[in-house]
C-alpha cells in the first residue's frame, strides 16, 4: 500500500510538473468507465445519474449535477470518491477507492472546466478501444547529439523522462544473442553463432543478426506455436473419450505461413473462410482448421446438436479473443454487463459461424480420390453381396456385437457406435448393412473376408486427411438461445456485426457469412484488431502487454500503460509508414537508415512488427533489477529494463536438445512420441496408445509432441503449456517443484544430459576447463564467471572421485568415452541443464 | 487475502546455504557477493502454498472428496422409495419427464418405472435409510449426512464431472480443489497441497481438467498420486544417481542459482531454487507417504487394504496419511459406477460390485479419522457427477440411465450434522421434494466450511472477478453442525 500511495504522489506530482490540460478522452473517460458505468451507465442509472458523457454528469442525477465545472471541491463527484460528503456513502460503493492520483486527475479536469468533446455519445461507445487509432506524432526526446532514432524508444523514455527515470544500458552481446534466438526461433543460439556476433564489428552487426533469425524456418516453429495456443491447438477429439485426431497439417500451415510472413489480413482470412475464397488452394482449405480445433464429444448417449452447437460458441468466443480481445463469451447467456455489447449481437455473430459442415479433408489429388471411391464401392459391393445372400449373418451380427464390452463399442467409429444405440428390432436394412459392415469388418471370426478386403484395398494409396471447414449449401437457422441454453428458442437471430465497432461494408443483398466476418475482422475500420495482435506480440518480448489484460480490450480492462505507443504500433503494422519518422540525429541516421528500409514492409506483416520491436533500444535493454526501480516501479510497467521471462514449456525442452546436440531440426509432419514417464496416459478415461519413437523422431522440437487434452504430456503440462480446451492468449508462468521433478529425473532430461556429455567430451580435447566453459556456453551462450567456474570444477572433482567401479561397469558410456568421465560429465550437464537461467531468457 | 507471509523456505535457503554450505572457495566468495548485493535489492518471495487465513473461522480445515465416477444409483443405496417398487414396470406418469432432456434419448432411454430390488433399513440413532448393499456405511450413519436432493444441470459424464468440480460446464475454470488451495494455502511441506488418487478399471473422464486450475496460477492444480510405479510422475532419481549425488548435484544448482540471484536481483530464482528443495523432500516424503508397511493390522483390516494391491481403500488410507502430513485437498476418483444395464454395467452383477469396492474403505476412513480426532476439522465428501433415474433403461439386463434432478451425497466430518438426512425427493425419487441442493449450494456450503466466502472468493480473469459459484449459491444452512 505504501509502494503504492508512494507511485500515486510521483505520479501526481509528475502530471502537475507537466502541466498539460487534462485529456478527458484519454484520461478521465476511460477511468470513469472502469469504475461508475456499472452503475451510472446507460442501462439502469443508479439514482439517475448517468456519467457515460461528460455532459450527462453535468447534468447530473437527483442529487444534482455531478460537477461543477472549475470547483472541484464543491463537485459531488469529487466528494463522493474522496468519501467527504456528509450524507452519500464513498464511491465507488462497496469497492476500493480511487487512488490519490486518479482524484487530483479528476480534480484538475474540473478545475480545469471539465472540457469534453461536444459531440460525445452516450453508451460507452467512445470507450478508447473502440475507436479506430490514428497514428500518435512520435515524441521528440534528446538533444540534437543523441535524439532517439527508434520510434518506440522515443514512447518509452519520454514516459521515463517524466518519471524522470533512465533506461538501463543495453544488455551484453552474448545475452543479446541469447535473448533474440530464443525470441524470435524458441532454440539457444551456437558458440560460434555467439562467438561471430561478439566480435562483429560492423555498426549493424545487430541488425544483420536480426535479418538472419527472421529467415531461419525455425521462426515460423516458435511463432507458430504463439499462435497454435490462440487456435486451442492439440491432437485428440477432447471431453471423455479424447480419440487422437489427425490436424497436424492445420499445424503446419500455421508453420509455413508465418514462415513466408503471410500478411496477418490474409492470414485472418484463409484461417476464418479459406473454404469461401474464390478458387481456394488446398492449402487455404487447409487453413480452415483454425476453427475445427474444438473438442469433439464423442461420448455415448449425447445430443449431438447440443455439442456441436457448443463448438460454435466457442468459436465465437475463440474469434472474439483473438481478434477483438473482448470478452463475447459474457454475451452467450445475457446483454454484456460492462460493455455495449448484446446478447442479439452474440447470435448475430453466431450465425456467420453456424453454417459450416465438418469435415475430414483429403489431402489427394483428382485422380488418387476417384482410385480411392473406386476402391471402396468394390469393398462396399462385396459386403453389400454378403448381407443378400448369408441368411445368417444379421444374427450373426448380433451375437458379436452383445460380445462387446463398452470400452470396445466406443472404439468404433462414430456411425457405427450410433446404430449401436438403436435396439435391433428398430434397426432399418441400412442400418443393418451398417451393422454387418462393422461386423465382417471387424469380428475375429471373419478372417476370410477380411482377407479379402485387405486385397482390394492393399493398392489404395495412402491418403492424409486434415479436418477442415466447409459452408454448407443450405444455411441453418440461428436463434437466440435464452440465459444461454440451446434448448430454450429466444427467436430467430439474423446475422449481423455488434453495433458498437465500426460498421461491415459489405454486400447489402444478403446476411453476412464467415468469409464477410473474416473481412470484417481486419478491416482498416477496425479499432480493435490490429490493436489486440500487436499487444500479445509485445506481450511476448516484455512478458507483459501495453494492456495487460490482453484477452479484454473492453472497459473492464486496464488501461494501456503507453496508450500512445500501442496506437502508433497498431498503425504502423497495419499502413508501414516507410518514409521519414524525422528526428533522427545525423550520429544514428546510419543505423536508422538500415532500420527503416528495412522495416518499410508490407501491410500486416508480422515479420516487421517482430523487426521493429527487436531493433528497439527498449528491447535490447538489461534485465537486471534496479533497486531505485523497485521502489517506483516494481511491476517494471514503465521498462526502464527487460523482464526475465522463464521460457514456454516447449522452449524448455528445445533448449535441452540444442545444448545436447541430439536436436532432429525437420520441420513439420505427424506429432511425435518422445519418451515421458510410465503411467502418464492412464488418467483418462482410456489409455492413450503411446509409441515412443525411436531414431530422429526422438528428438523433436517440443511442439511437435503429441498433444492429447485429456493426459497432456507431463512435461509439457508441468511447464503451463495451454490445454488446448479454449483459446489460450497468455501462458501463465508458473515455478514448481513438479518442473523440479521433470527437468531433474525425466528419461528425456536424462538424454539430455548424457548427450551433453558426450558431446563436449569428443568436441573439446582434454582439458577441464575448457570443457566446463563449452558446456556452460552450450547450455546459456555467455562464459562462466570465475566463481561460476570454481563451483563447477569442485562439483566435476568431487563427482570423478565418487564414481565406483561398479558404477564405472553399470555406465552405458558411449564408444570413445570413458565411463568415469562419462559418469561425472553427466552430472554436470545434468547441474547446467537445471539452471534457473538455462530455462529463461535473461 | 492479500498476506504475504515470510517465506519459510527461503529462510530456510539462506540458513541452509550461510550455515551449512560454507564448504568450497567459490561458496565463500559469492557467501561475500551475497551480503553486498543483498542490501541493493531484497528480494521477497512469497510461496504461494503458505497456509493463509481464510474470511472466517474454518470448521472444517481439509478435505478428502470420495468421487464416485460415473453416477452411482442413488435409488439402490440412499434414496428409498416403495412408491416406485410398487410402480414396478408401469409407464413413469407422463408429468414427470414432460419437456425433460435425457442421455441415450435416441436409443436406449426408458420411461417405465423400475422399483429397487435392494433391501432398505433404517441405520443408526437417527434412522438414516441406507440399502443392505453398503453394510459398512450402515456402521457409520450417524456421522454422516445424507443429501437426497442433490441437483446439477449437465447429463453427459465429461462435461457433468465437470460441472460438478468447477461449477461450469465451460472449460477454463478452476476446480473446487484448485480455488480451496488457492483460498487457503497448505500446510504441507514436503507433498502438494492438492492431490489425487484413482482406482477402478480406468481414469475418470475428462482427466486433468477435472482437478485443472483453470484461469488460476498452475501452482493450484491437483497433483495426481499414482497407484501404480511412481507415486508422482518423475518423483525417483534417474538409474544410476544415489542420493548422495542428487545431492550434491541439487547444492550445486542452488549455489549457481544464487550466484544468478545475486546478479539479476530476480525473485523469481529464489522460487525456483525452494522449488527444488521441495522437490528433493518430495523425493523422500513420496515414498514414506505411500509405504503403508508401518500400519498396524488393525488399521489395514479396518480399511481392508491388501497392501500389495492398489485399491479404493488403499487410496482412503493415504488420503489420511497425506492430510495428517499437511495436505489441504484429496480428491479420489473411482470408476466406473456408469450402470446402464449393458455389459460389463448392469445393476444386477456389475454395480453391487463396485459398491462393494468403496464400501469398506468409505466407512473406515471415518471412522479411522474419528478416532484420531481428524474428523472433526476435515470434511469427507461422498458422490458422482449425477445420479440415475428411476425409469429403467431399454438394454440387455437392468440398467438406468444419467439423471440430473436429484441424486444422493454424503457429508461427514468438520462442521457437519452428522447422522441425519437432507432433503426429501418425490414419491418416485424423480424430483426434489423440498431442499433442492444444487451443485453451486454444495460449493458455497464446502468453501464456507473452510472458512472462506463464495462471494468473497474470487479471481480477476477477462475482466471480470470469477467465482466458483458464478452468480449462484446458498449456504445449506441444514447440513451445518
Amino acid at each position: 500500500m505504501k509502494l503504492n500511495a508512494a507511485i500515486g504522489t510521483l505520479a501526481a506530482s509528475a502530471a502537475a510538473l507537466v502541466a498539460a490540460p487534462v485529456d478527458y478522452v484519454r484520461e478521465i473517460q476511460p477511468l470513469l468507465a472502469q469504475n461508475c458505468y456499472q452503475c451510472h451507465g446507460a442501462t439502469q442509472p443508479k439514482h439517475g445519474l448517468r456519467l457515460d458523457t461528460a455532459a450527462l454528469a453535468l447534468k447530473g442525477g437527483q442529487a444534482g449535477p455531478a460537477i461543477k465545472p472549475g470547483k472541484s471541491s464543491d463537485s459531488l463527484l469529487v466528494q463522493v470518491i474522496s468519501g467527504t460528503h456528509k450524507d452519500l456513502a464513498r464511491m465507488p460503493y462497496k469497492k476500493p477507492p480511487l487512488s490519490a492520483a486518479q482524484i487530483a486527475l479528476v480534480r484538475r479536469w474540473i478545475d480545469e472546466g471539465a472540457k469534453a468533446p461536444a459531440n460525445e455519445v452516450p453508451g460507452s461507445k467512445a470507450h478508447w478501444a473502440f475507436v479506430a487509432p490514428k497514428r500518435p506524432a512520435v515524441p521528440t526526446i534528446g538533444n540534437r547529439q543523441s535524439a532517439i532514432a527508434h520510434p518506440i524508444d522515443a514512447f518509452i523514455r519520454a514516459r521515463l523522462a517524466k518519471e524522470k527515470l533512465t533506461p538501463s544500458p543495453e544488455a551484453d552481446r552474448p545475452t543479446l544473442i541469447r535473448r533474440l534466438s530464443l525470441d524470435l526461433l524458441g532454440l539457444p543460439p551456437k558458440p560460434a553463432d555467439v562467438d561471430a556476433f561478439v566480435n562483429d564489428q560492423s555498426p549493424d552487426a545487430y541488425e544483420k543478426l536480426v535479418e538472419r533469425l527472421l529467415a531461419s524456418p525455425h521462426y515460423g516453429e516458435r511463432w507458430g506455436r504463439w499462435w497454435l495456443d490462440v487456435a486451442r491447438y492439440a491432437d485428440s477429439n477432447g471431453y471423455s473419450i479424447d480419440a487422437p485426431r489427425t490436424i497436424w497439417r492445420y499445424r503446419d500451415w500455421v508453420i509455413a505461413a508465418l514462415n513466408r510472413d503471410l500478411p496477418f489480413d490474409q492470414f485472418t482470412i484463409e484461417q476464418l473462410a479459406g473454404d469461401m475464397l474464390p478458387n481456394a488452394t488446398m492449402e487455404q482449405k487447409v487453413a480452415t482448421g483454425f476453427h475445427r480445433n474444438t473438442q469433439i464429444n464423442q461420448e455415448g448417449g449425447i445430443d449431438k446438436e447440443q455439442f456441436r452447437l457448443e463448438s460454435v460458441v466457442d468459436r465465437v468466443n475463440t474469434t472474439g479473443a483473438a481478434w477483438l480481445g473482448l470478452t463475447v463469451g459474457c454475451m452467450q447467456c445475457h446483454d454484456h454487463k460492462f460493455d455495449p455489447l448484446l446478447q442479439k449481437e452474440y447470435y448475430g455473430l453466431f450465425a456467420m459461424l453456424n453454417n459450416q459442415d465438418e469435415p475430414d479433408l483429403p489431402l489427394v489429388s483428382a485422380d488418387q480420390a476417384k482410385h480411392v471411391a473406386e476402391i471402396e464401392a468394390r469393398v462396399a459391393g462385396y459386403i453389400a453381396d454378403l448381407f443378400k445372400k448369408d441368411a445368417g449373418i444379421v444374427d450373426r451380427e448380433l451375437k458379436w456385437e452383445t460380445s462387446m464390452t463398452p470400452e470396445q463399442r466406443q472404439a468404433m467409429p462414430q456411425l457405427w457406435r450410433e446404430v449401436f444405440d438403436v435396439p435391433p428390432t428398430q434397426r432399418t436394412d441400412a442400418q443393418k448393412l451398417v451393422m454387418v459392415t462393422s461386423y465382417v469388418e471387424h469380428a475375429a471370426e471373419n478372417k476370410t473376408h477380411q482377407a479379402a478386403i485387405k486385397k482390394f484395398r492393399a493398392e489404395k494409396p495412402k491418403v492424409e486427411t486434415t479436418m477442415v471447414m466447409r459452408e454448407a449449401a443450405k444455411a441453418r437457422r440461428t436463434y437466440l438461445h435464452i440465459k444461454g441454453d440451446f434448448t430454450r428458442d429466444g427467436g430467430d437471430v439474423k446475422a449481423h456485426f455488434p453495433s458498437a465497432l465500426h460498421p461491415f461494408k459489405g454486400v447489402a443483398d444478403r446476411e453476412p457469412n464467415r468469409l464477410d466476418l473474416a473481412h470484417w475482422l481486419v478491416d482498416e475500420a477496425n479499432p480493435l484488431t490490429a490493436r489486440v495482435v500487436v499487444n500479445r506480440v509485445w506481450q511476448q518480448y516484455f512478458g507483459k502487454g501495453l494492456v495487460d489484460t490482453e484477452n479484454d480490450f473492453g472497459t473492464q480492462g486496464s488501461l494501456p500503460s503507453h496508450p500512445e505507443l500501442l496506437d502508433w504500433l497498431a498503425v504502423e503494422f497495419q499502413k508501414p509508414s516507410g518514409s521519414s519518422r524525422g528526428n533522427e540525429a545525423p550520429s544514428e541516421k546510419a543505423a536508422s537508415q538500415s532500420l527503416l528500409t528495412s522495416a518499410a514492409t508490407r501491410p500486416w506483416s508480422l515479420k516487421g512488427l517482430h523487426r521493429l520491436i527487436v531493433t528497439s533500444a527498449t528491447y535490447r535493454q538489461s534485465s537486471a533489477v534496479r533497486a531505485d526501480l523497485q521502489r517506483v516501479d516494481a511491476n517494471n510497467k514503465l521498462l526502464a529494463r527487460q523482464n526475465r521471462l522463464r521460457l514456454d514449456a516447449e522452449i524448455v525442452r528445445d533448449v535441452g536438445l540444442t545444448a545436447s546436440g541430439l536436436l532432429t531440426p525437420t520441420l513439420g509432419g505427424p506429432s511425435v512420441y518422445p519418451p515421458i514417464p510410465e503411467n502418464a496416459m492412464a488418467l483418462g478415461q482410456r489409455k492413450q496408445p503411446w509409441p515412443t519413437s525411436t531414431g530422429p523422431d526422438r528428438f523433436r522440437r517440443g511442439l511437435y509432441t503429441f498433444y492429447y487434452r485429456a493426459t497432456p504430456p507431463p512435461s509439457m503440462n508441468v511447464f503451463d503449456a495451454p490445454d488446448g480446451y479454449s483459446t489460450c492468449t497468455r501462458r501463465i508462468r508458473s515455478n514448481t517443484p513438479l518442473q523440479a521433478l521433470a527437468l531433474l529425473n525425466d528419461t528425456a532430461y536424462v538424454e539430455f544430459a548424457e548427450g551433453l556429455a558426450t558431446r563436449v567430451l569428443k568436441e573439446v580435447p582434454a582439458n577441464d576447463t575448457t570443457r566446463l566453459e563449452h558446456a556452460f556456453r552450450l547450455c546459456l551462450a555467455r562464459k562462466p564467471s570465475a566463481t561460476e567456474a570454481t563451483r563447477l570444477g569442485e562439483l566435476l572433482k568431487a563427482e570423478t572421485a565418487s564414481v565406483t567401479d561398479a558404477e564405472v561397469k553399470a555406465v552405458k558410456a558411449p564408444a570413445g568415452v570413458e565411463p568415469k568421465q562419462f559418469a561425472a560429465w553427466t552430472t554436470v550437464a545434468r547441474v547446467l541443464l537445471n539452471l534457473d537461467e538455462a530455462i529463461t531468457r535473461e | 487475502m492479500n498476506h504475504e507471509p515470510q517465506n519459510p523456505l527461503l529462510a530456510t535457503t539462506r540458513r541452509h546455504f550461510f550455515n551449512r554450505c560454507g564448504m568450497g572457495l567459490g561458496s565463500v566468495a559469492l557467501a561475500s557477493l551475497m551480503a553486498d548485493k543483498a542490501k541493493a535489492v531484497v528480494p521477497k518471495l512469497v510461496n504461494p502454498f503458505a497456509p493463509k487465513g481464510g474470511h472466517a473461522t474454518a470448521k472444517a480445515k481439509r478435505v478428502i472428496y470420495l468421487f464416485m465416477a460415473g453416477g452411482p444409483s442413488q435409488l439402490e443405496l440412499f434414496d428409498y422409495k416403495p412408491k416406485l417398487v410398487e410402480l414396478n414396470g408401469q409407464p413413469i406418469p407422463q408429468s414427470y419427464i414432460e419437456g425433460k432432456r435425457f442421455a441415450f434419448m435416441g436409443s436406449s432411454h426408458g420411461v417405465k418405472c423400475l422399483g429397487t430390488r435392494k433391501h432398505f433399513e433404517r441405520r443408526g440413532q437417527a434412522g438414516t435409510w441406507i440399502s443392505d448393499m453398503l453394510p459398512y456405511t450402515s456402521g457409520v450413519a450417524d456421522d454422516i449426512a445424507v443429501v437426497t436432493t442433490c441437483a446439477t444441470n449437465l447429463f453427459n459424464h465429461a462435461p457433468a464431472k465437470l460441472f460438478m468440480n468447477t461449477g461450469s460446464g465451460q472449460f477454463g475454470r478452476p476446480s473446487l480443489g484448485a480455488w480451496a488451495t488457492y483460498g487457503i494455502g497448505s500446510e504441507a511441506n514436503d507433498l502438494p497441497g492438492f492431490v489425487v488418487l484413482q482406482s477402478g478399471p480406468r481414469g475418470p473422464r475428462g482427466g486433468a481438467v477435472n482437478w485443472g486450475s483453470g484461469f488460476l496460477p498452475t501452482t493450484f492444480q491437483g497433483v495426481p498420486l499414482r497407484g501404480q510405479g511412481e507415486p508422482i510422475l518423475n518423483l525417483t532419481s534417474p538409474a544410476g544417481i544415489t542420493a548422495a549425488r542428487q545431492r550434491r548435484t541439487l547444492d550445486a544448482v542452488r549455489d549457481l542459482n544464487l550466484q544468478r540471484l545475486v546478479a539479476t536481483g530476480d525473485d523469481e530464482i529464489n522460487t525456483r531454487i525452494s522449488a527444488y528443495e521441495m522437490a528433493y523432500r518430495m523425493q523422500s516424503s513420496a515414498p514414506e507417504l505411500i509405504d503403508i508397511s508401518g500400519e498396524s493390522k488393525a488399521t489395514l483390516d479396518l480399511y481392508g487394504v491388501d497392501p500389495a494391491k492398489p485399491s479404493f481403500a488403499r487410496n482412503c488410507l493415504l488420503a489420511r496419511r497425506l492430510i495428517e502430513r499437511g495436505t489441504r485437498f484429496v480428491q479420489l476418483y473411482h470408476t466406473n459406477w456408469d450402470s446402464h444395464g449393458g455389459p460389463g454395467e448392469t445393476l444386477e452383477d456389475d454395480f453391487p460390485k463396485v459398491v462393494k469396492d468403496v464400501d469398506q474403505g468409505c466407512a473406515a476412513l471415518v471412522k479411522d479419522l474419528k478416532a484420531r480426532g481428524l474428523l472433526e476439522d476435515t470434511l469427507v465428501i461422498w458422490g458422482g457427477e449425477f445420479g440415475r433415474t428411476p425409469m429403467g433403461e431399454n438394454r440387455d439386463k437392468t440398467g438406468r440411465n444419467h439423471h440430473i434432478d436429484a441424486f444422493s451425497m454424503w457429508f461427514a466430518g468438520g462442521g457437519i450434522k452428522g447422522g441425519q438426512t437432507v432433503g426429501e425427493t418425490d414419491e418416485l425419487g424423480f424430483g426434489v421434494a423440498h431442499d433442492r441442493c444444487h451443485v453451486h449450494d454444495l460449493h458455497a456450503t464446502i468453501l464456507h466450511l473452510l472458512g472462506l466466502d463464495h462471494l468473497k472468493l474470487t479471481f480477476r480473469f477477462q475482466g471480470r472477478d470469477y467465482r466458483l459459484t458464478d452468480v449462484h449459491g446458498e449456504l445449506i444452512h441444514k447440513l451445518l453442525a
